[in-house]
């Protein structure tokens, strides 16, 4: 008999979203693309690979496989046991190590998995006072790092390869010689370090060589704030913002959710104030002031949308409404003739004051100081320091720019220049021409990851070591000492750059090792021994937070260096903006994979960076956005068929760079967003031909910002990578949200938005494994996941982690244009309201974990059946690859490998080489043995690596959940004990997420986090209709506006649209075509 | 007119399907015989660089399986033990036998021994020692009388069935977790019959039969 599905709600019955302009639009070419089960290419074999070559193909293979035959026995396999045992040691259990990843300014506290001796995983140290073991996307990929093949391997003297011991005997030279002068002419490059090692052998190495020169160079510079805090107070202090307690936050184009330091940090504590447990829990009210679309930005309960440019003049509005009568002055200068939304800044300012204490105010790094000030100036005067910021001392050390260091080296002050980190070729300001004036150095020394742009020119050139390989130090944002021990030794001999500043300063000691503890000695000197081994096994030091210091406002300091800001400029002009990427961050994760395929939070962009503007901005200069995706043209692309985006030119006082454009709702207006970190000329096989060079534009004095740019178009076009659109579910109630007021009112609201709640229940139509047979259904463990929406941040974690955990390859940008990325989690990005303005809300979406699952009644092979704890599993070795699984799945969670990505050569970035993709030549194309081997050390072992043909997706990390269960067994032993208990293990998703957002449990304790989320009123299954009964739920959103505000809006932006789309008229009225199309109408 | 096709084809419909019929039975018997584990796995007994022998060190000396496969309570890996381990006796028995040179020159060298692998699971398959030997699945269930054994050798078939027919029912084969080590228990099948359901029904033993249990 036929099965009949239920009715399908269409979007009048629920809030309309859209994922992308063209959804939107509703052009053509979405509607294919939804309503095609696997986006076009993907599921046919149009590449134009001829028949006839796939016979030569295929008949080569066989060949090889008549040949494979003759070998067809039993392989003889052999066992080689140690002949010592290494202590502590046994076969095949992982262990973990304290360590940490050193940031910029702070450092990130970690557990790191070692599976017989390979660093596997990366988690975040829960022990450490201000971690909960939640980590970001960096720090999640950055293990991929350490097994980069195109890392630097060896020792070069002008490009020719030396032994190590040449290297430090060339180093000893330089100690020698520069003995005799005092260190007249050596100078250090360096990059920004929280470590306590380093700022002592800087110390010793100054004492020693009293004329040496120290100099810092960060393209994304996140200091600003400490020079700030040092004008503001007097005294150098580091700000440490306890999120946890603001009620109400305001952002002055701060990313603190994203692009800041410590964000997984402010993530935590910004969560933490938007936990309802019920609906008359207090909410923190988030409001941001911004030009670019960020993740802080998507999560606001209050957007302004203004440029950049205008904010300091916008702070000091804001300023003069809450500063009223004290003796600040300059504001109104500053303010200058800024027109902004009175009633805005007036309402945020009295909502600020009104909670005082508990309301903070955070600048951003790429604010000037005069922000950064009146953001310290306003936090006084509300009263938060000391509760939602706490400020303590730091020492600063007085070292240069990379602008005074080139004025040295053109003034041929500099014999020797030691160049620790960075890729100063590639990221220095243009307007420095850093490659000719660092060639005035007579020599150079590089300690570098990579052999890229700046190793050119090097005299020596020494491969510097990972974090994993590394004995170090660091201080996180609160002060606490932490460990930094290696896992593994070099694989490459690389060094540390403490090894290479003790070596130049000629210091007895120069193994790291031996440095640490010296240090570790004079921070704790009592117990040394014990303390030391704690301190190694624990990754931090007890109780070695910084104080809280009681800072002082300088209103005098503060007003004098107002008045050196600048106004505002003309708002005619163009306004460039350089932003940190959340990708590649300033370039140095160019060469990650697993970072350039991970979809931009707010675009879904992969593989490149895109010249962004408003939807306005390219209508009025006619940008186009044309999306080609017929199977046809897609087959010729490459062959100048004109498809893509518009490349346009951008320039800058007579610099140009080429970029493909991408409109941007929520960007301002005559603003073009420029990411950091592509385009490079010299770096690995990943990174290559991926996205265009923003630093071109750059210059030392605005290194953010810069007015008066010019956009002229190619007439070229390009496709870019994004996965907006891959999975839309068209309009269906699957993001559920509220304001806090509807909840208050009607605490159920989100179970009352779909059909679910409105029919009666027919049953689910697919077969439910435990009604069958009920005994199949295990009474110890019922496995079950929350999301909280309200929570989420959008922060992208999860999907590295997920990556990392589960052995997912990487795809390449063709094949994800092809729809064939492999990611078992995806987060899902939603746009509502007015496009130039937009909500936007969030959804990590990965398997379902249907209990009657649409995907296990259509397999022919059983190779995707439920298990007893309510999971849904694959069998890999099952499955023959029908992807029927796929086309029933309602939520698009299921992957295909498409490809053997583990053994094949990946094109990566590179769309360009023909349509014959190094991934269609099969067995005839192998993966470089090095790459193919350092690959293999990073695959998690108690994950089936899978092939070609395959089906998978999200399997609530199996290997976790049944190591839990063995080592809870071998526990209980001859008793009954074996129930594993709350808290043991957590998936990798839950495990990373800093906001706690993500809870998977045990659904038969009732006291479990989960069992307890889910009762809650906000509980809603997505596409409950179907009745499958995921055992994945989400808690609705609720979004927290405050009513007195001019942009209030009672309900949410989506649920507007819904009533104007289904309102009088009937028909949608979308103001988008013409912006996004062009009003040519061209597709 | 002479008739095209002689008498003797009208069976030869018949004798096609009989022969037909008697070669695919044969070729299915073929396959089920030997294309399985019981054929192709079981008495695989290759030869060692070193004679070890199990019937000495376990059986006649009585030594307990975990001096030497110290890791099999804790890993899923039941590891071959060190050669500085065997040394730790050698060091005094047959310590110039010509035998144990290897052994010693492994030890002195650290350079491993390459003993051959005789029991092995496919890549997909994740089995752990810990599990079973810790929850009463003894040694012999799986390796057969090893303490008898002079060399290793394959003794049962390890095929998916085999995993399964004890996953199936657990009652029949678990004993109390402190004989697990004790190769040579007898029990007999009622008194097996009657500890087994104790223990599974106390010690909750749910030998899963999903997939996830081995597959991952």
């Amino acid at each position: 008999m036929k099965t009949i599905p239920p009715i399908c709600p269409e979007p009048k019955v629920g809030p309309k979203y859209w994922r992308s302009l063209d959804q939107l639009a509703d052009t053509p070419e979405f509607n294919e693309w939804v309503e095609r089960e696997f986006p076009s290419g993907a599921s046919e074999f149009n590449d134009p690979v001829s028949r006839r070559h796939f016979v030569k193909i295929m008949s080569a293979s066989f060949l090889l496989g008549g040949l494979g035959l003759a070998g067809c026995r039993r392989p003889e396999e052999h066992i080689l046991p140690f002949s010592k045992m290494p202590e502590g040691y046994v076969h095949g259990v992982a262990q973990y190590y304290a360590t940490a990843r050193p940031t910029r300014g702070s450092a990130v506290p970690l557990l790191v998995k070692s599976h017989d001796g390979r660093p596997t995983k990366i988690e975040g140290n829960p022990n450490h006072p201000s971690s909960n073991g939640g980590t970001d996307a960096f720090t999640q990929a950055s293990i991929l790092n350490l097994y980069d093949p195109d890392r630097a391997m060896r020792f070069t003297k002008s490009g020719s390869e030396k032994s190590s011991a040449d290297a430090f005997d060339a180093l000893a030279d330089i100690s020698k010689k520069f003995q005799a002068t005092g260190g007249e002419g050596l100078s250090f490059l360096l990059e920004q370090s929280s470590s306590p090692s380093r700022e002592r052998l800087q110390k010793v190495i100054s004492e020693k060589f009293p004329k040496v020169r120290w100099f810092i160079y960060e393209p994304v510079d996140l200091n600003v704030e400490r020079q700030a805090s040092a004008i503001a107070f007097g005294q150098p202090v580091a700000a440490e913002y306890r999120l946890e307690n603001a009620k109400r936050i305001l952002s002055l184009d701060c990313d603190f959710l994203g692009a800041e330091e410590n964000a997984f940090r402010s993530i935590r504590g910004f969560a933490k104030g938007r936990k309802l447990e019920t609906p008359n829990d207090e909410m923190n009210r988030l409001y941001v002031v911004e030009g670019i679309f960020s993740i802080t930005g998507m999560n606001a309960d209050h957007r302004l949308r203004i440029r950049p440019t205008q904010i300091p003049a916008l702070a000091a509005r804001l300023a003069s409404e809450i500063l009223k009568g004290s003796n600040l002055t300059g504001l109104s200068d500053l303010a200058g003739s800024f027109k902004g939304d009175e009633k805005w800044i007036s309402e945020t300012a009295k909502d600020l004051l009104a909670h005082g204490k508990n309301s903070v105010v955070l600048a951003g790094h790429r604010q000037p100081l005069a922000v950064h000030l009146l953001a310290h100036a306003l936090n006084d005067a509300l009263g938060s320091a000391g509760n939602s910021v706490v400020y303590h001392s730091i020492s600063q050390a007085n070292q240069g720019s990379i602008k005074e260091l080139t004025t040295a080296l053109n003034a041929n002050e500099v014999d020797t220049l030691i160049v620790v980190g960075g890729n100063q070729t590639y990221t220095a300001p243009a307007d420095l021409d850093w490659s000719s004036a660092v060639a005035k150095a007579k020599a150079i020394v590089r300690l570098g990851y990579y052999e890229d742009e700046s190793s050119v020119g090097a005299t020596w050139h020494l491969p510097a070591a990972h974090f994993l390989e590394s004995w170090g130090d660091a201080r996180t944002a609160d002060g606490t000492f932490v460990s930094i021990q290696p896992l593994i030794e070099p694989l490459f001999n690389g060094v540390t750059e403490l090894e290479v500043l003790a070596r130049i300063g000629g210091l007895n000691t120069t193994r790291p090792l031996d440095i640490i503890r010296e240090t570790f000695q004079t921070i704790s000197p009592t117990n040394f021994e014990e303390g030391w081994k704690k301190f190694l096994h624990d990754g931090y030091l007890e109780k070695s937070a910084a104080q809280p210091v009681a800072a002082k406002i300088n209103f005098g300091a503060i007003s004098q260096e107002l008045s050196r800001a600048k106004s505002p400029a003309a708002a005619s002009e163009l306004d460039i903006v350089f932003h940190r990427d959340y990708s590649v961050d300033d370039g140095r994760y160019n060469n990650n994979g697993w970072l350039q395929e991970m979809p931009d939070p707010i675009t879904k962009v992969v593989w490149e960076n895109v010249i962004m503007v408003s939807p306005a901005t390219a209508k009025s200069l006619d940008l186009r956005v044309l999306k080609n995706r017929k199977p046809d043209d897609l087959k010729n692309n490459d062959r100048g068929v004109v498809a893509g985006n518009d490349i346009v030119e951008v320039e800058l006082n007579g610099r140009k760079v080429q970029g493909a454009v991408w409109v941007q709702p929520g960007l301002a207006d005559n603003t073009v967003a420029l990411a950091l970190g592509y385009g490079r000329t010299k770096t690995g096989r990943v990174g290559t031909g991926a996205g265009y060079n923003a630093y071109l534009l750059r210059t030392s004095d605005s290194p953010w910002f810069a007015s008066g740019a010019k956009i002229r178009k190619t007439g070229e076009m390009r496709r870019v990578v994004s996965t907006q659109e891959h999975g839309s579910m068209e309009g269906r109630p699957i993001i559920r949200e509220g304001n806090l007021e509807q909840f208050k009112a009607k605490p159920d609201f989100a179970r009352n938005m779909d059909l679910e709640a409105h029919t009666p229940n027919a049953g689910p139509i697919y077969k439910h494994p435990y009604n069958s047979s009920p005994e199949l259904k295990s009474k110890v463990h019922q496995w079950g996941m929350s999301i909280d929406m309200n929570s989420c941040v959008a922060c992208n974690a999860c999907v590295v982690a997920c990556q990392s955990e589960n052995n997912i390859p990487i795809v390449g940008k063709d094949q994800v244009e092809r729809g064939r990325e492999m990611h078992w989690m995806r987060i899902d990005r939603y746009y509502a309201g007015d496009v130039s303005d937009p909500q936007v809300a969030n959804q990590p979406m990965l398997c379902q974990h249907c209990e009657s699952a649409p995907c296990e009644t259509v397999c022919p092979v059983n190779a995707t059946v439920h298990d007893e704890e309510g999971i849904n599993v694959m069998a890999y070795n099952r499955c023959v690859g029908t992807r029927y699984c796929s086309n029933n799945c309602a939520w698009k969670v299921r992957r295909f490998n498409f490809f053997d990505f583990n053994k094949r050569p990946n094109n990566f970035a590179d769309t360009s080489k023909g349509a014959f993709g190094k991934l269609y030549q099969g067995p005839l194309a192998k993966k470089e043995p090095l790459e193919y081997d350092m690959i293999k050390m990073l695959k998690n072992p108690d994950v089936t690596v899978r092939m070609r043909g395959v089906m998978e997706k999200c399997s609530f990390c199996i290997q976790r959940i049944e190591g839990a269960k063995i080592s809870q067994k071998v526990k209980a032993g001859a008793s009954g004990d074996v129930a594993v208990p709350e808290g043991t293990f957590t998936t990798a998703c839950a495990q990373v997420c800093p906001a706690e957002a993500i809870v998977f449990g045990n659904l038969l304790d009732e006291n479990s986090r989960v069992s307890k989320l889910k009762k809650q009123e906000r509980d809603y299954a997505v596409l409950g209709f179907l009745d499958t009964k995921p055992r994945l739920t989400y808690l609705a959103r609720i979004r927290n506006p405050n009513p007195l505000m001019p942009d209030h809006k009672e309900y949410p932006a989506s649920f507007e649209e819904y009533e104007k789309s289904n309102g009088e008229s009937g028909e949608p009225k979308h103001e988008m075509n013409g912006a996004a199309h062009g009003e040519k109408g061209a597709i | 007119m002479s008739d095209i096709f002689p008498k003797w084809t009208n069976r030869l419909p018949l004798k096609i399907a009989v022969g037909a019929a008697v070669v695919v039975t044969a070729a299915m018997a073929g396959v089920n015989y030997y294309v399985t584990p019981k054929y192709t796995r079981v008495g695989y007994q290759p030869i060692q660089p070193v004679h070890f022998s199990h019937e000495i060190h376990a059986g006649q000396l009585g030594m307990d399986c975990r001096y030497c496969h110290n890791g099999v309570e804790k890993s899923w890996y039941s590891n071959i033990p060190t050669a500085s381990l065997c040394m730790n006796c050698h060091n005094q028995v047959l310590k110039d036998s010509p035998k144990l040179e290897l052994v010693r020159e492994s030890a002195l060298s650290g350079k491993p021994i390459e003993w051959v692998q005789v029991h092995i699971t496919p890549d997909y398959v994740y089995f752990n020692h810990s599990v079973h030997v810790n929850r009463g699945v003894s040694c012999v269930k799986c390796h057969g009388q090893i303490n008898h054994a002079d060399e290793v050798r394959h003794e049962k078939s390890f095929s998916m069935t085999f995993c399964l027919d004890c996953h199936r029912d657990p009652a029949k084969e678990i004993r109390d977790p402190k004989d697990v080590y004790n190769l040579d228990l007898k029990i007999s099948a009622a008194e097996q019959e009657k500890m087994g359901k104790k223990f599974v029904h106390d010690w909750k033993v749910n030998a899963s039969q999903n997939c996830s249990a081995c597959h991952r």
